[in-house]
């Protein structure tokens, strides 16, 4: 064991060093140690998610997730508050047209490849990477609505004009993350996700601002729920599609 | 039998990556040779569910893989080394192999000691908890090994396991397959011949998508005598006689 | 590098020291454990010895040659103390705690300090050489020296000079074994 070169090829026989007792197996012993001291420690999250899913390989797959990540939840924050503080400053409620924005970007980099370094190693597991994509994509969601609630929220309080876009902007979040990860599993990339989403919402909103001279037209007009959610409908189905592991011929 | 294989094909487009592979498989450990484009990633990735075959019969573990519920249960048994191994830079050699031991659905309460027993048969003890972004190539072509066994699988599937490794470590690394070999079905595919001549019971040698030779590697080595230079190792002759063979006989047919 | 930096490394959590601490003193503390312990619970006092020693090598004070050895020991000795708790009291080693003159408050201690007797006990030569066999009849099983005179078929004077003899040994071998000293020899 003085090495990291060589191999053992029976881990039980560690022991190769001085003249422990011949009946004690000090190469399960060093497993008994080595398991304690490399072990990691899920967080809470973790644990909850595990006993939630009833799964602790999917648990640890979504708080891996890069867009679960500390570093990310801060940056979608950040940009939220700038947007609030924005919509604090004009009046116009920015929050709610750029959660949606966030979010798809979220939703994209929620997906591998493009993403998953080890995804071929990812697509044989017993945890299958569609289930991983869908939990991600769940957690990302909701996630997002939440923190894009509370910003809303607390614009709307602040500037009682725009009280009637603190939920309305929720459908058009899911089209737009819809779009995004049908880009991103279609193309392979999250990448392409992230730019189709984002541009296929600046696209829309600036459409609806030209067409009624409302930015948040797209938002709160309500006629547009039920093509939201067909197209949302249309694009998950797509993502599944181009996820799917056809069945064998057997 | 772990492995039962027949007629399988797979198609890309208009090419037959795999073109009529029959094969079956039970305990111990299997070369399968050829070279490059014969069609040895595909099989292994069948075999590994990664992808699905265009026709032909496919049982691994006694199960169909066509259906969800069978093949994840295979999944929890086989142990998978890719060609190609992505790795998480930031995550540590323990780290890695735990993450892909929860993803195989391994009773949490089992894995730390699984995972520290699959780190110390690949000799990276003194590495498990260094971060995967500082190891070599060949120590992390063992993190990738050590992954593919943390779950005791009975359907090993390696896609050449030794590149990286330096002669000393191969030696090792032989020694660890026939320990693997006794209880599982270990399949390797590589290009190096003498690589894997020591350590497999039984080699099958692929050439354009169909397997030209099975058998052990003593007859391998006795297809070819009399043919070759002097210096040649002998399986290696007896891998390119073979070849010749085959490639000449689709030759006269076409 | 030597102990005291292994434990300096363990201490700033590099495992590896911890590995090669293990590699060479697993061994003789095995060896030690084992003349006192079965070898199952050998194993597990050995595991809990050295998880000790990687949550506890921040506390280790450097002290010249096999203080590491010491400490280390004094980790298995504290470890093999609680599961000696378990096993219950072993009659056969009380009176080679009283012959060896020492008593012990703690009982965790005490159970420790049984194992150490029964190790020196072994050292006076295999059952039934002579020492050990007068000592035993004598202390253990406690019978007059004219009995054990007769069972051991020699002069009453040759069983006291024996049994005198047994007892020297034990307070030499216990006195190599203070808790104070080093990690006795190895």
């Amino acid at each position: 064991m003085t090495g990291g070169q060589e191999m053992a090829g029976d881990h039980e026989s560690l022991a190769g060093h001085g003249p422990g007792p011949g009946d004690v197996d000090l190469g399960r012993v060093w497993l008994g140690v080595a398991a304690e001291v490399w072990r990691r420690h899920p967080g809470p999250a973790e644990r909850a998610a595990g006993r939630l899913l009833r799964s602790p390989g999917l648990a640890r797959a979504l708080v891996t997730a890069p867009s679960l990540l500390a570093g990310w939840l801060i940056a979608t924050a950040a940009v939220l508050l700038a947007g609030l503080f924005a919509t604090l400053g004009t009046g116009t409620p920015y929050v709610p047209l750029l959660a949606p924005a966030v979010a798809a970007a979220g939703i994209a980099y929620a997906y591998g490849p493009g993403i998953d370094p080890a995804w071929e190693l990812s697509r044989s597991m017993a945890v299958s990477d569609r289930m991983v994509l869908l939990a991600r994509a769940l957690a990302v969601f909701g996630l997002n609505a939440a923190l894009g609630l509370a910003a809303a929220a607390a614009g709307a309080a602040a500037v009682p004009t725009a009280a009637a876009v603190t939920f309305g902007w929720l459908v058009p979040m899911t089209a737009v993350c819809a779009l995004a990860l049908a880009a991103a599993t279609l193309a392979r990339s999250a990448n392409v996700g992230v730019i189709v989403g984002v541009a296929g919402w600046a696209i829309v909103v600036l459409a609806g601002q030209s067409a009624s001279g409302r930015l948040t037209a797209v938002i709160t007009d309500t006629v547009l729920v039920l093509p939201y959610l067909a197209f949302a409908a249309v694009c998950a189905a797509i993502a599944w599609a181009a996820t799917r592991i056809p069945r064998g011929t057997s | 039998m772990n492995v039962e294989i027949s007629d399988l094909t797979r198609r890309f487009g208009r090419t037959h990556a795999v073109a009529g592979v029959s094969l079956q498989a039970g305990a111990g450990v299997f070369g399968l040779l050829g070279p490059n484009g014969a069609g040895k990633t595909t099989l292994l990735r069948m075999m590994a569910t990664v992808i699905p075959p265009s026709s032909g019969k496919l049982r691994l573990l006694g199960r169909d893989p066509g259906s969800y519920g069978p093949r994840r249960e295979i999944r929890r048994r086989v142990g998978y080394l890719p060609q190609n191994l992505g790795y998480y830079p930031g995550f540590t050699v323990a780290e890695f192999v735990e993450y892909f031991a929860l993803l195989k659905d391994m009773p949490s309460r089992q894995v730390p000691r699984a995972v520290a027993a699959a780190v110390e048969q690949v000799g990276l003890g003194d590495k498990a908890r260094s971060r995967l972004r500082t190891l070599s190539g060949g120590m992390l072509r063992r993190a990738g090994i050590a992954q593919a066994i943390v779950n005791q699988p009975e359907l090993l599937l390696l896609d050449e396991p030794t590149a990286g490794l330096d002669p000393e470590q191969r030696v090792t690394f032989r020694a660890l397959l026939r320990d693997l070999g006794e209880r599982a079905t270990v399949i390797v595919s590589t290009h190096l011949v003498e690589d894997v001549g020591a350590a497999c019971g039984e080699v099958a040698l692929m050439d354009a998508g169909k397997i030209v030779f099975r058998g052990t590697p003593d007859e391998l080595t006795a297809r070819g005598e009399g043919s070759g230079a002097a210096g040649d190792a002998p399986l290696e002759r007896g891998y390119s006689a073979v070849l010749a063979t085959a490639r000449s006989a689709t030759a006269v047919r076409s | 590098m030597d102990d005291d930096e292994l434990i300096a490394a363990m201490a700033g959590g590099d495992d590896a020291g911890l590995r090669e601490l293990f590699s060479r003193h697993a061994p003789w503390l095995a060896a030690r454990l084992r003349a006192v312990l079965p070898a199952s619970e050998v194993e597990d006092v050995l595991q809990e010895t050295f998880l000790a020693a990687w949550r506890g090598a921040g506390g280790y004070r450097p002290g010249g040659s096999g203080s590491a050895g010491g400490w280390v020991w004094g980790i298995a000795r504290r470890q093999a103390a609680l599961f000696l708790r378990r096993r219950g009291p072993a009659e056969l080693l009380l009176p080679a705690m009283d012959a060896g003159g020492r008593h012990e408050a703690d009982p965790a201690e005490a159970a420790v300090l049984r194992a150490e007797l029964a190790e020196a006990v072994s050292a006076l030569g295999p059952a039934g050489s002579p020492n050990r066999e007068a000592w035993r009849l004598m202390y253990v099983e406690d019978r007059p020296v004219a009995e054990v005179a007769q069972l051991t078929g020699v002069p009453v004077g040759t069983v006291k000079s024996r049994a005198h003899r047994a007892r020297k040994q034990l307070r030499a071998a216990l006195r190599r074994r203070e808790p104070a000293g080093d990690g006795g020899e190895r």
